[in-house]
């Protein structure tokens, strides 16, 4: 047998895998936007065109805008508090090493526990924010974070912030450490103050860890379920319903598989888009 | 380097020195600042969970309680639905992790040292399917599952949990063969060895730490997944995360201090595994391979 034979052999059982649970269930369901066909009764009509016409007259743009206000918040903010974190602790912290470890915490604890612990301190009754802003006197009444169309969507990128800030942390400060020593001091030199430094050297050598990190959490975001399923389940009243919430209860509460395929087939459409970006920057910095 | 001499000028070091000053007042408020957003979620966790139910349920919250009860993680423990799916998610996210790392460390090699036609784009479709949506592959899976009946059953999560954590592991697994010299691989050929031997006997062992981190990120992988889990388990074989959801939610007045005693058990092994292998799971959370 020849090398390339016996190294094709050695992927086969990852593909066969990987067409069946992934490959398949992907194009399967997004057939389905072409279908009528119900979860749970069997037999199924091919119907054109008409489910994907229905969504982008009914359902699209709604979900589209509220799929961008999570995902630009959900990475926006999260980048920004990962990022000043990571500088925080590059500089000279005492215990560095036992600070890293533990600002990842929030990203180890899983995402349904998450949910869970900022359901309970966004309380409309019994909260921990609430008990703070009632005591500082800086509102008169409890706000009902999760359940008014005001701040639902807010109170869902905070506790996904909470939760992969730790993970861009991470991602910058490894790319701090590649950043020479060399380079600041030349900066100090030509004159430049920290902020200057900051600009003019951290930034550009850090172009290729900021464009990874935001390119993923943007794609990551852009299908997020978990969080917002527990929190929210997609209301009040279809506030924080993204695409994956509009997916999943189009396909398991209403049992519409024609409708969950033709809002999964345009979500997939928008999110190739993107995975094509990041896949054309990620072979360019693996060649 | 326009004006070195610059720097060495009286006034601007006095200004330097009071920069320097600024500058870590600035870092110390950064720090604590980014320290209470956090750690106070987690240390109000451990709060509640120890807090009797008169004092959770009074309005405003007390940040220290006046006595503490050990009485939920009680309930916790004397709960046997909660028990079986603690067991639950322990053989699933263990299964799916071991079976995993068993194929992905194959593929991994074979993209790290191999060359064949289609290699490339393999690859990177195997890559993207980390970037496909969960929900929409659910859809056909449960169809699929309930078709030839594996819905509601060990094999439906194991299968399903493995299209994140299969792609996750062949992607890390072959970043660190990548790292690995040809020449390791030659000499063994010229010595007479066959490529299964190569493998079992000369990579594997060297492979060991890339091993274990990549078992743990599908562990975690696993041991956290909530909607899959959910769809796919049925009450006999759900794990932990849907697990809570169905004991504690949808109440009329939700049991917040047994759900955060709960919320600590179930994330409990993850600390653990955290603390004793944190070399190996910031190595690969930087790589770049891991889902944030």
């Amino acid at each position: 047998m020849s090398d390339s034979q016996i190294g094709f052999l050695l992927v086969l059982p990852a593909l066969i895998l990987f067409a069946v649970i992934i490959l398949y269930p992907l194009l399967g369901s997004m057939v389905m936007a072409f279908l009528d066909k119900s979860l749970v009764f069997p037999g199924e009509e091919f119907v054109g065109l008409e489910n994907i016409q229905r969504a982008l007259r009914r359902d699209f743009l709604p979900l589209l805008s509220t799929t961008m206000i999570f995902t630009v918040g959900a990475t926006v903010l999260p980048f920004l508090i990962g990022f000043a974190v990571a500088l925080i602790l590059n500089g000279r912290v005492i215990a560095r090493g036992f600070w890293r470890g533990m600002f990842l915490l929030p990203w180890l604890i899983p995402s349904v526990v998450v949910s869970f612990l900022w359901m309970w301190i966004f309380n409309a009754n019994y909260g921990v924010i609430n008990g703070m802003l009632r005591e500082l006197g800086l509102v008169a009444e409890n706000i009902n974070f999760l359940g008014s169309r005001n701040t639902a969507m807010w109170s869902v990128i905070i506790a996904k912030t909470w939760n992969t800030f730790p993970w861009i942390t991470v991602m910058v400060l490894a790319g701090l450490q590649t950043i020479s020593r060399d380079l600041y001091e030349a900066a100090a030199i030509d004159g430049a103050d920290r902020l200057r430094s900051f600009w003019n050297v951290t930034v550009p050598q850090l172009r290729g860890v900021i464009s990874t990190v935001l390119l993923l959490s943007f794609i990551w975001n852009f299908q997020h379920l978990e969080t917002i399923y527990v929190m929210t389940t997609g209301g009040p009243s279809e506030s924080t319903t993204t695409f994956a919430i509009g997916v999943y209860k189009a396909a398991f509460q209403a049992r519409d598989l024609g409708e969950a395929g033709a809002i999964g087939l345009l979500w997939m459409a928008l999110l190739s888009v993107i995975v094509i970006v990041y896949l054309r920057f990620a072979v360019r910095e693996d060649a | 380097m326009t004006d070195t001499t610059r720097t060495l000028d009286l006034p601007d070091m006095v200004t330097g020195t009071r920069n320097r000053t600024r500058d870590r007042l600035l870092l110390i408020g950064g720090f604590i600042v980014v320290a209470v957003f956090a750690f106070f979620p987690i240390y109000w966790m451990l709060v509640t969970s120890v807090t009797p139910r008169d004092q959770v349920f009074s309005f405003p919250p007390r940040l220290l309680p006046a006595t503490i009860t050990l009485e939920y993680y009680a309930d916790f423990f004397n709960n046997p639905a909660l028990l079986k799916y603690l067991l639950n998610s322990f053989i699933v996210a263990g299964s799916t992790a071991v079976s995993s790392v068993a194929i992905g460390v194959y593929a991994g090699y074979s993209f790290s040292k191999f060359r064949y036609t289609g290699r490339r784009a393999l690859m990177f479709l195997i890559l993207s399917a980390q970037m496909f949506p969960q929900t929409l592959l659910l859809i056909t899976l449960y169809l699929l599952f309930a078709q030839i009946g594996l819905l509601n059953s060990y094999w439906a999560l194991i299968l399903s949990f493995t299209s994140f954590t299969l792609p996750l592991c062949v992607w890390m697994l072959k970043g660190y063969f990548d790292t690995l010299p040809d020449e390791l691989i030659e000499a063994a050929k010229v010595d007479g060895a066959s490529q299964l031997t190569i493998i079992h006997r000369i990579l594997l062992p060297i492979a060991r730490p890339a091993l274990i981190s990549t078992f743990l990120f599908a562990f975690i992988r696993g041991w956290n997944d909530f909607i899959y889990a959910l769809t796919l388990g049925g009450a006999d074989h759900m794990t932990l995360p849907p697990g809570l959801v169905l004991t504690y939610m949808g109440e009329f007045q939700t049991s917040w201090p047994n759900l955060m005693a709960s919320s600590l058990i179930v994330s409990l092994p993850i600390v653990v595994l955290y603390i004793f292998m944190q070399r190996y799971i910031v190595a690969g959370l930087s790589s770049g391979a891991v889902k944030g």
